[in-house]
């Protein structure tokens, strides 16, 4: 399938329908992605005010997944799709349902990084989770990609990267037990960093969902917990 | 042309005469006219060979109809290809250029699809040219700055992007029309830009913080000597001078301090109605006590409120109406106005004083620009009030006009957006 093949219907209006609500997906991926990235560099420089700024920017996702789910509604409703354009619908209402998640970790990670702002910095200003946001940001923004060229191969390779960020937090989780236990009065400030590592974590994992929306939208097999590797790919 | 015609026709005279004497001129004719279609039909397929081997050598001379022929046809194709040749060349040295470009250009058709990009695009926003034809271009690069720029369409606006493939680089981005309803979207990589930027803002933000905690010191045990009955008469004039430059210097340190901040954060909150008027009727209440003041009058024809920040608006009204106490006479009158317009709300601050010459006014919200340095040290200013003024109001998406001549006064005018003015409550 290519992004082409979306506008080949005989009523225009239809096209641009789809056209359109693919728009307005992407657009909304663009704001997600630039709330986490503004989200990090909140956590990594001590900004909190640019924490609180994201926090309070989350209502905007928001809005954009009521009216995109308003939207899906209304083609299901009146022009009843099939094939290629269903499966477009279908994942379009699942994508943005975990953009929306991923904009929650991002104010979440906003919020704390207004309350980490306020505490003592370590010398090497969360180095470890700045690494992981680049990786999940990265991971984010190829599924976006994937999304907008409809790109299977590059999904494929996103689902895999997932492995990796899981990896990164299980090391940042250790190193931060490791941190508490020499000393107990940093307990309060590490917590929360472990809660910053554990919503990267968690947008990776969203990430990682959509780009199996992707692959389903693609190649209509739905590669949900079985195992890419193991499935053959159907002809 | 005319010798083929008289040389066919002598062909048959030859062919009719000889049948006829032999006593059959069918047969003589239609040997001849045999002849005449062997000849064709031979030079038919020499030029059919000629085209595909693409060698006329055969062809360059001769006079027959199928050698003028031919050599039309090569003149022709020789023509052609030479102009393909050269067209290619032009075309290859436009891709170079392009190609050599330090800035992407990507080209949109009306819907703002991409048509085609230069390499810098493909390597500073990470376009696939062949994959993403016919993409919407902000479903590639998708930061909402961009968003907002494209639905604007305004060539004079600029907006600066994360890098979507370099972490901590930063983009300028700018939509030109082009061609029949085509938009060229310029990229440019700022990064080295946006770095410098914040190193001077955080140095200003420092510097002014470091300094402020000795000046505090300073003029408090200034103010403690000014009162002190044991400090010889002489020194007292020293000290009230060492008070007032400390207290400008403060003043300054303050001023710079509230440039670095609001100029580093984003729009102003939105939780706070401000009461123009009270904080119109205070203004001129502080400055008319003055001994130096002309005439402050006030013009509130609406009692809207802004959305905003109560302290920030203040600091505007403040300052323009101080710098309009300075360059006004005494004998002169400033009029503070308010007023609900078609557009939103304005905020007026004019006066009949000395003016600005034209030169100076789109400068005069540089900071530390000044029109008369030496003139306006004497009286204070350093060059920051309007400064913080169009940051102040940026934040608030409000705009400063200022309209001045020499001789004939000034007036500032801030004119705020419909959403940040919340009718009269």
């Amino acid at each position: 399938m290519q992004a082409s093949d979306l506008t080949q219907h005989i009523s225009r209006r239809f096209n641009k329908d789809l056209e359109e609500l693919r728009n307005k997906v992407l657009a909304m991926g663009g704001l997600v992605e630039s709330q986490l990235s503004r989200a990090i560099t909140a956590v990594v420089s001590g900004d909190s005010e640019l924490g609180l700024e994201v926090a309070n920017d989350d209502y905007k996702v928001n809005a954009f997944e009521v009216g995109i789910d308003e939207e899906c509604s209304r083609i299901l409703a009146t022009r009843a799709p099939a094939a290629g354009d269903l499966r477009l619908i279908v994942a379009i209402i699942k994508t943005i349902t975990d953009l929306e998640r991923i904009g929650d970790e991002a104010e979440k990670i906003g919020f704390l990084a207004s309350k980490l702002a306020a505490m003592d910095r370590p010398a090497d200003s969360y180095r470890e989770l700045k690494t992981l946001g680049i990786h999940v940001q990265q991971m984010l923004r190829d599924a976006m990609n994937a999304f907008a060229r409809l790109d299977d191969a590059a999904s494929i390779r996103i689902v895999h990267e997932d492995e990796s960020v899981d990896d990164e937090y299980e090391a940042i989780q250790r190193q931060c037990i490791t941190f508490m236990m020499e000393d107990p009065r940093s307990i309060k400030r590490v917590m929360n960093v472990t809660w910053a590592a554990r919503s990267l974590e968690r947008i990776g994992d969203h990430a990682k969902n959509i780009s199996e929306y992707v692959i389903y939208m693609v190649q209509g097999r739905d590669v949900r917990h079985a195992g890419l590797s193991q499935q053959p790919p159907e002809n | 042309m005319r010798k083929v015609i008289i040389g066919v026709g002598l062909l048959l005279a030859t062919g009719a005469l000889v049948g006829w004497s032999y006593g059959n001129l069918e047969r003589g004719l239609l040997v001849a006219a045999a002849l005449v279609l062997l000849w064709m039909l031979r030079n038919l397929v020499f030029l059919e060979r000629a085209i595909q081997r693409d060698d006329f050598t055969a062809f360059r001379f001769g006079e027959g109809i199928c050698q003028q022929l031919f050599s039309q046809f090569r003149y022709e194709r020789e023509r052609g290809d030479r102009y393909k040749s050269q067209r290619l060349q032009l075309l290859k040295e436009i891709r170079r250029s392009t190609r050599a470009m330090p800035d992407g250009a990507i080209i949109l058709d009306a819907q703002l699809e991409i048509i085609t990009c230069n390499r810098a695009a493909k390597s500073l926003a990470g376009l696939k040219p062949k994959k993403d034809r016919g993409q919407r271009v902000d479903n590639i690069i998708r930061d909402p700055a961009l968003t907002e720029l494209l639905r604007a369409n305004d060539p004079a606006m600029t907006a600066d992007i994360e890098s979507p493939l370099q972490d901590y680089a930063w983009l300028n981005c700018r939509l030109v029309p082009y061609g029949a309803g085509q938009k060229l979207l310029i990229i440019r990589d700022v990064t080295e830009r946006m770095r410098l930027n914040k190193m001077r803002r955080d140095f200003i933000a420092n510097a002014s913080h470091e300094l402020r905690s000795p000046l505090t010191v300073i003029c408090g045990y200034l103010d403690s000597f000014v009162d002190e009955a044991s400090v010889p008469a002489e020194m007292r004039q020293p000290i009230l001078q060492m008070q007032a430059q400390a207290q400008r210097m403060s003043g300054i340190v303050q001023d710079l301090l509230q440039l670095s901040h609001v100029e580093g954060s984003g729009g102003a909150g939105d939780d706070e109605l401000v009461d123009v008027h009270a904080v119109l009727t205070a203004a001129a209440d502080t400055y008319s006590s003055l001994d130096s003041s002309p005439e402050i009058r006030l013009e509130v024809e609406s009692s809207a409120r802004i959305i905003g920040v109560t302290r920030e608006i203040e600091s505007v009204v403040a300052n323009l109406v101080s710098n309009a106490v300075r360059h006004t006479p005494k004998t002169g009158r400033i009029r503070l106005s308010w007023r609900v317009t078609d557009a939103g709300a304005e905020l007026g601050v004019s006066d009949n004083g000395e003016g600005i010459a034209e030169q100076h006014i789109p400068r005069l919200t540089e900071r530390f620009f000044r029109v008369d340095r030496g003139r306006s040290r004497a009286d204070g200013g350093i060059g920051l009030g309007l400064a913080i003024v169009k940051h102040i109001l940026q934040r608030h998406d409000a705009r400063l006009e200022i309209k001045s001549a020499p001789g004939q006064g000034s007036e500032f005018r801030c004119c705020f957006p419909a959403e940040r003015v919340s009718a009269a409550s």
